[in-house]
């Protein structure tokens, strides 16, 4: 199921042309000073949008049911489609930091540690959001799933920009508490402790994901 | 050689679903049993829970109470699943792929092992009629063509639990008489097939037993044949035969000048009814005894 979601997204003409975006402007932004500008937004863009399809979607055009008589635990189905996507998101990385790569080597040094330190923060955090993008889904249909992710986000960013100040103290700590961990900035640079904190949230998700999807009821048709 | 628990066994299965603060039961308390080599049909009105049945089944929806027992397991055992096969009334996935990919992605979600799924994906589509347009998208596939696929890959894995919702719903003529005949080599090949569908004339052609349901609950079953049987009708002439002896060489009595005799063949037909102009009964009429569906239907509405 990994391959098989992976060589759906490398059989789309679509993944292809975002894809080929990103390594075209991995070398445009190689003539910018500071290293990995624009493509590691792309790469977390691309997690939600490949993300997106995963249970919700497929609850709603019938495929899941499809799959669910087959003889996969849900769990396994689950964690082997976050892992196609993953991987599909982890190519992308890959073109955009060739690109860039590229585009340095053409003009002048390569700034080795910070390429690096974006594409592994850009790959690690791909996991992350595809893994929330996995439990939104279990326990919703369509996508309500990106809906929840960007929602959820921009709510958040609202309360810690106009009622920080009018908040108690503990629920503004704890508001900022689940904004650094559900969507975490990059670490200035390469940094051990953010990396094993985004991968633990990462396995908590796909934990709750997997417990709400193994409980959950998926009709199809109707009477 | 099938046991007691071969098949598949429904006890007093509840299923509630909550609506505006208040729980609908739409199943009462449903039991069903299906031996390896039967197909049983479910008719019944809409809402009357078929496809909630189904669900249960198929392990999609949970029910409130009862039991289902798969082959001595419960139904959402993965060897159970193993030997399931589904054919969903609408065909609504994925209909980027080609009607080969998805089969080959359905063959290895099934087990199939890589080095035979290939060969297995052709034969189906060779099967279904469907060869030459496995590499199109599913997008471009007709009504049709998509319930071929969908019983392609309900079947591309040999199941021995075969559960089918309106396989012939959108088919043309050709298409209803193929699955038909898949239905037919299912049951040869011993397998349960639990058959939901309104269209009471293919029921008919296709059941061992039929189950209407309604209001939730069984509120009728028929068998339409038994063991290979099936009955004929024969419409005598009146005044012209003896009840006793047309009771004899039938099996059955007279009732209104139309005796039923439960046969195997299309000889034993033959001999029957020379054995009958024999006594010299007159017979105006000899045909295929069908439970009226049309009439259980009509009934319970």
């Amino acid at each position: 199921m990994v391959f098989e979601t992976l060589r759906r997204h490398v059989h789309s003409i679509a993944y292809w042309a975002y894809v080929s975006f990103m390594g075209i402007l991995g070398a445009g932004v190689s003539q910018i000073e500071r290293p990995a500008t624009l493509w590691p937004t792309l790469v977390t863009l691309l997690a939600i949008i490949a993300g997106a399809r995963i249970i919700g979607p497929e609850f709603a055009s019938g495929t899941l049911q499809l799959v669910l008589v087959k003889p996969v635990k849900r769990c396994t189905y689950l964690v082997s489609r976050v892992a196609g996507v993953v991987l599909a998101v982890w190519l992308g990385a890959v073109v955009g930091l060739t690109g860039e790569t590229v585009g340095r080597l053409v003009t002048g040094p390569v700034p080795w540690d910070a390429l690096l330190s974006a594409f592994l923060f850009a790959t690690i955090d791909a996991i992350l959001v595809v893994s929330l993008l996995a439990m939104f889904g279990s326990f919703t249909r369509g996508y309500t799933n990106v809906e929840l992710y960007i929602g959820i986000q921009i709510v958040l960013l609202m309360i810690l920009a106009f009622a920080r100040g009018k908040l108690p103290v503990w629920l503004a700590t704890a508001i900022k508490f689940v904004q650094n961990n559900l969507f975490p900035d990059a670490p200035p640079a390469f940094d051990v402790d953010w990396l094993l904190l985004i991968l633990s949230n990462a396995a908590i998700a796909l934990v709750i994901a997997c417990f709400a999807f193994s409980k959950r009821e998926v009709p199809y048709g109707a009477d | 050689m099938a046991d007691d628990s071969s098949g598949i066994h429904v006890r007093g299965l509840r299923k509630s679903f909550r609506i505006k603060g208040g729980d609908h039961e739409v199943l009462k308390g449903v039991d069903l049993d299906i031996a390896p080599g039967e197909v049983l049909g479910l008719i019944g009105p809409n809402g009357a829970g078929k496809t909630t049945l189904m669900s249960c089944l198929l392990g999609f929806l949970h029910p409130n109470g009862g039991e289902i027992v798969i082959d001595g397991r419960p139904n959402d055992d993965l060897d159970v699943r193993r030997r399931t096969g589904f054919v969903p009334e609408r065909m609504n996935f994925d209909r980027r792929e080609t009607g080969r990919a998805f089969l080959r992605y359905m063959a290895r979600l099934a087990g199939i092992p890589a080095e035979a799924a290939d060969e297995r994906v052709q034969a189906m589509l060779t099967r279904l009629g469907i060869a030459d347009a496995a590499e199109k998208r599913l997008s471009q596939y007709s009504r049709g063509m998509l319930q071929r696929i969908g019983m392609s890959q309900a079947l591309i894995h040999e199941p021995q639990f075969l559960f089918l919702d309106e396989p012939t719903s959108g088919l043309d003529p050709n298409g209803v008489l193929l699955v038909r005949e898949l239905i037919e080599e299912q049951k040869t090949r011993g397998v349960a097939v639990l058959l939901n569908s309104h269209q009471l004339a293919e029921v008919e052609k296709v059941c061992d037993r039929v189950l209407f349901l309604h209001g939730g609950v069984v509120a009728q079953a028929e068998t339409l044949r038994h063991s290979g049987r099936f009955a004929v009708a024969i419409t005598l002439l009146p005044d012209s035969f003896d009840a006793a002896e047309v009771a004899r060489i039938a099996g059955n009595a007279v009732e209104n000048g139309v005796v039923l005799a439960s046969v195997e063949t299309e000889a034993d037909i033959a001999e029957i009814v020379r054995e009958l102009a024999a006594t010299g009964a007159g017979i105006i009429g000899v045909k295929r005894h069908t439970a009226d569906l049309e009439g259980i239907f009509r009934g319970h509405a």
